[in-house]
């Protein structure tokens, strides 16, 4: 391979990478009002709420068990800085404004991509294998219909609620911490909490989730799809869709939040 | 032939069908016709480009040059509506069955038929389950493929192709992973749905036992070209080398032709 060669063919990777993306994203919301309740084919629905709980049991604990973690070491770390300065107690709002503006949501897409991203592309993947895919489309289904929009609606109704869910545990740790330490007691430590978080941080985040879980589906989708061959084709699948999900949900992060800064949302009060 | 007009109204109609990937050909300029209610068998070694060819009448893969025209409608240029219509009146028996393991049996049978018909619930269940009783399972509705044998998951497979009653039954490799009662079991199914319903066959497959047994007409790819399409009396009487090689199950001779690996080792050893 030349050097020009060498050069190029990321870019040609990554192009082809985002078409393909564009293509299904717009295919996937085309179809997705078929898996709505009420207005949609209610079979469809059945699936998606499988969908639901199935993303969403795999990451609970994971999401859920990080964030305890990583909201203990940031309140310790953070305290360390700040009983320096007497101000023990603004730990609260260290954990608090982190967890709801950045770290809930990013954990939990974390938890999520290398739960269900990987899940997805192995479980596309073997459809293609087996020749699922194949018998759905000769039988003048749409396999977007089958697979990808239930699995579509499914995280974007699960990834947000796990963010919820794993920004509580964040902060929850920096309370088990304080309490430990410094005897605080939880009627303050919540008061303290909802003066430090804004409502208009909680719906950046869910916003963000909802980015997130899109990507995450997606590239695990995509990653599926791309299976050809034989089963060992799907162990290789399932890798790139986590590495490649991980990446892209944490520049999505920043381009996020960036773009939110320069909005002036990120201003506190 | 089952009737004299068949002759003339072929339901798939392949010319100068020319596949290639990337430099290589798959196929090469393939002209076939399937006539209306015949068993054809499609013979050929693995790489001959049987897969591909079949993949081509489905609509799956979309040939480089070279027209396929299935119920009079040319699907290589046709828009994914009237492909969709196509497909309404093709029954697909995939080689590895292609269930889809999260439904039971009965489930798989009755889908195209909740998704592509108007019927009543009842009307399904009744169909399902008389398709499924047509290829021997009606006791086996409420498994799951993944506790059937090989055998039984390629009937469920044909319950599910012929659901929708098509005109025209695919079929990759039947017998391929089963062993030889119950392949002969499938053999009889394929030619007693042809006989009862009058479903026109394609049949892909290398086991020359079953194509012998269930085909009108065989028809042999070699390397990508279709090297003879004859009525199967004719068929195994013939003289052509290649084919000859094929039913008397001779293998290549070891280090002849180009490719061969103790020619290019010596080769190595002169220079």
């Amino acid at each position: 391979m030349s050097f020009l060669e060498q050069i190029g063919r990321p870019f040609v990777l990554w192009a082809e990478d985002a078409g393909a993306l564009t293509l299904q994203f717009g295919a996937a919301l085309w179809r997705i009002p078929k898996a709505l309740p009420i207005l949609g084919n209610r079979r469809r629905w059945g699936a998606t709420l499988e969908q639901v709980l199935a993303i969403g049991t795999r990451a609970l604990p994971m999401a859920c068990t990080m964030s305890l973690c990583i909201g203990f070491v940031l309140a310790l770390q953070g305290a360390a800085e700040l009983r320096r300065f007497g101000g023990v107690n603004y730990v609260v709002n260290l954990v608090a404004v982190a967890f709801i503006r950045e770290l809930g949501a990013l954990v939990t897409a974390i938890a999520v991509s290398g739960r269900s991203a990987s899940a997805i592309s192995a479980e596309v993947g073997t459809m293609v294998v087996t020749e699922e895919m194949d018998a759905l489309r000769v039988m003048g289904l749409n396999p977007v219909d089958f697979t990808l929009a239930p699995r579509y609606l499914g995280a974007l109704i699960a990834v947000p609620c796990l963010t919820i869910l794993s920004t509580i545990s964040g902060i929850f740790a920096a309370y088990v911490f304080l309490s430990l330490s410094i005897d605080m007691s939880f009627r303050i430590y919540s008061r303290a909490v909802f003066e430090a978080i804004l409502a208009r941080d909680v719906w950046l985040t869910l916003i963000k989730s909802v980015v997130f879980a899109t990507i995450i589906v997606h590239v695990g989708y995509l990653e599926g799809l791309r299976v050809s061959g034989g089963p060992d084709a799907v162990g290789r699948a399932t890798t790139t869709a986590v590495v490649k999900s991980t990446f892209l949900v944490i520049v999505a992060d920043l381009a996020a939040t960036w773009f939110f800064y320069m909005m002036g949302w990120s201003a506190a009060g | 032939m089952k009737n004299a007009n068949a002759q003339f109204d072929p339901i798939i109609r392949m010319r100068e069908v020319t596949v290639s990937y990337g430099s290589r050909r798959v196929l090469d300029s393939v002209s076939l016709d399937v006539q209306r209610g015949e068993i054809l068998v499609l013979l050929g070694g693995s790489g001959s480009g049987k897969t591909t060819l079949l993949k081509q009448v489905l609509g799956l893969m979309k040939p480089n040059t070279g027209s396929i025209v299935v119920n009079g409608v040319d699907i290589t240029s046709c828009g994914p509506s009237e492909l969709a219509a196509v497909r309404r009146h093709i029954g697909v028996a995939f080689q590895a069955a292609a269930l889809f393991n999260s439904m039971s049996v009965q489930e798989n049978v009755a889908l195209p038929l909740q998704e592509l018909t108007k019927l009543a619930d009842s009307t399904i269940s009744l169909i399902t389950w008389i398709k499924l009783w047509m290829v021997g399972l009606a006791e086996a509705a409420h498994l799951y493929p993944s506790e059937l044998s090989g055998g039984m998951r390629k009937r469920a497979a044909i319950a599910r192709a012929i659901a929708l009653d098509p005109q025209i039954l695919v079929f990759d490799e039947p017998s391929a992973g089963l062993d030889p009662i119950v392949a002969a079991g499938l053999d009889e199914l394929i030619i007693f749905l042809n006989d009862i319903l009058g479903i026109t066959i394609l049949v892909v497959t290398h086991h020359l036992e079953s194509a012998f047994r269930i085909a009108d007409r065989i028809a042999m790819l070699h390397q990508g070209h279709l090297i003879a399409v004859d009525e199967k009396e004719r068929f195994a009487g013939t003289t052509h080398p290649r084919i000859r090689q094929f039913l008397d199950r001779k293998p290549d001779a070891v280090g002849s032709g180009e490719q061969g690996f103790m020619t290019a080792y010596l080769k190595e050893f002169q220079t």
